[in-house]
């Protein structure tokens, strides 16, 4: 017994070693930083400093709101794909789950630069509303926050899809032909059955799109630019920037404390499925 | 009898589904066709076809040097994800040590903690510790990251395999180091290899850790390109970013010719 326990904590240890010093340890030294003033002393002051101007103020709720409304089109584009995936052939299905995955794994950086070149000047959308007449000549999409919520549904709507998938894929088949024999319409048994069982995958891929989105840095500041920071931005300005470093901990702490508290229903969700 | 799915229904669904497809492959679509245009200037639809802006990554040290170091970095970052992540994994699914749950939030925690978070914490650490960021500390960040994957990956499996196996094997007098190398670690193999795929592929393509950790000695193909779209993009950017992009395909298909796909998404 002691020996096969001895045996599986030698196994696990090089594991735990790389989470303590490279994952553990680094936050532990992040938040201390967060409270380090310039004297080298405690001090609240690179919160309060975050907390009580408005413009960082102003920052945390573009970010908030983007977040919110880029989590609600995942959501809603998520949920009805994933439904339409999961009642193909599989064969129908694996080619769809290729090709949501292929996005998925391709660099969020050169998936940016295609917005780029679709929202900027002269680019394929601007040109198509110009010919259409609801814009003029030298329209560009580029430096509005319309082209970081299209630029941010692309990067996270397959994660969305995958996990509200892997939760209607589980939801049995019968329960919907019960309600359609008893007399419920398609789009009926679709909101009554099958809507409520996908439920927790909706919320829990939700809940860990916002996190992703609140923290994206990469796609907001290539499509939104200088003018339109989020918090992500703002972190790595004062990081490599203006080297603010104990101001750069502060906010990722905030930021930290912030995905914390939307993760804490998520790993309930998560662990009720897993259950 | 009850009519399946209306026809309406139906015509929606497939005109949905073909616009969301379109929609989430535009941007990889562009990519590619701007960097087979003749034109020197970025447009789509492209102009021609061409491919002298491959070429021309070649011709370009930052390019090649950036596009060695990724290499070399995914290489070695593939390399410890599946040894740590074997060994992880097995005790994980073994169970036997007391806090197994906390163990595995714990290594399951950088896939949902966002890695700007740690990326950042990483940085100061480092920088208090140990010094100017270096490789070694890159190469810290992309493992922490692409861990879980592994250990996920070769999990599933796990769950799938006779237990009973590894029980013959000790009755049978094999060791404890032989039961781990014949018996568990062949168990492991799909998942591992599933998991060491998708690790060379985050390693490969992440931009977040990179983009903190970077230094002038110190760029990866993904921060390079993110340098160029900050001032001046160029076809070469698009040919670089369709190279990258030919690796994930490739690796993707060889992860589902090798142990089909399905088995390690969705869940």
């Amino acid at each position: 017994m002691m020996r096969d326990r001895l045996e599986d904590f030698a196994l696990a240890s090089p594991g735990l070693l790389l989470i303590g010093l490279g994952f553990l340890f680094p936050i532990a030294e992040m938040v201390r930083l967060s409270v380090v003033g310039p004297d080298g002393g405690f001090t609240t002051l690179h919160y309060t400093r975050f907390l009580t101007d408005a413009y960082y103020l102003g920052i945390v709720w573009r970010t908030v709101y983007l977040s919110l409304l880029i989590t609600a089109i995942c959501a809603a584009v998520g949920f009805p794909l994933a439904y339409v995936m999961a009642r193909v052939s599989p064969r129908l299905r694996l080619w769809l789950v290729v090709l949501i995955i292929l996005p998925l794994m391709t660099s969020v950086v050169v998936r940016t630069f295609g917005w780029m070149v679709l929202l900027g000047r002269g680019g394929l959308v601007p040109s198509t509303l110009w010919k259409l007449g609801f814009v003029g000549r030298n329209f560009s999409m580029m430096q509005t926050e319309a082209a970081i919520v299209i630029g941010m549904v692309q990067v996270l709507l397959p994660f969305t899809t995958l996990s509200i998938l892997g939760v209607v894929m589980k939801i049995d088949r019968r329960l919907e032909e019960a309600a359609r024999t008893m007399g419920a319409s398609f789009m009926g048994t679709l909101r009554t059955v099958v809507l409520p069982l996908a439920m927790p995958g909706i919320l829990a891929g939700s809940l860990l799109a916002f996190t992703l989105s609140v923290s994206s840095f990469v796609t907001p500041s290539l499509l939104g630019g200088v003018r339109l920071p989020v918090v992500a931005a703002s972190i790595y300005d004062a990081a490599t920037k203006t080297l603010e470093w104990n101001f750069a901990a502060a906010q990722s702490v905030i930021l930290l404390v912030g995905v914390l508290l939307v993760l804490t229903p998520y790993i309930k969700l998560s662990g009720r499925r897993n259950g | 009898m009850v009519k399946g799915v209306p026809n309406a229904v139906r015509v929606l669904a497939v005109a949905f589904v073909g616009l969301t497809l379109i929609f989430v492959l535009a941007p990889l679509i562009v990519v590619a066709g701007v960097s087979v245009s003749e034109s020197q200037f970025i447009a789509f639809p492209p102009t021609g076809f061409s491919l002298r802006w491959f070429g021309a990554i070649f011709e370009s040290s930052a390019y090649v040097q950036a596009l060695f170091t990724s290499l070399r970095l995914a290489v070695l970052v593939t390399v410890a994800v599946s040894v740590i992540g074997a060994g992880a994994a097995i005790t994980l699914h073994r169970g036997r040590l007391p806090g197994t749950a906390l163990m595995s939030g714990l290594f399951l925690s950088p896939l949902i903690l966002p890695s700007i978070i740690f990326a950042i914490g990483l940085l100061m650490l480092w920088s208090a510790m140990v010094g100017p960021v270096s490789f070694l500390a890159l190469w810290i960040g992309h493992v922490v990251v692409a861990l879980p994957y592994v250990i996920r990956t070769t999990l599933a499996v796990l769950a799938d395999s006779d237990p009973f196996l590894e029980e013959a094997a000790r009755t049978m007098g094999a060791g404890r180091v032989q039961r781990i190398l014949f018996v568990v670690l062949p168990q492991c193999l799909p998942g591992l290899a599933a998991g060491a795929f998708f690790a060379f592929n985050i390693s490969f393509d992440e931009a977040v850790v990179a983009l903190f950790l970077r230094t002038p000695d110190l760029v990866t193909l993904p921060i390079q390109i993110y340098n160029q779209l900050e001032f001046s993009p160029d076809p070469t950017v698009a040919a670089v970013s369709t190279l990258m992009m030919g690796i994930t395909i490739a690796l993707i298909a060889t992860i589902d010719r090798l142990l089909g796909i399905q088995r390690f998404v969705g869940t």
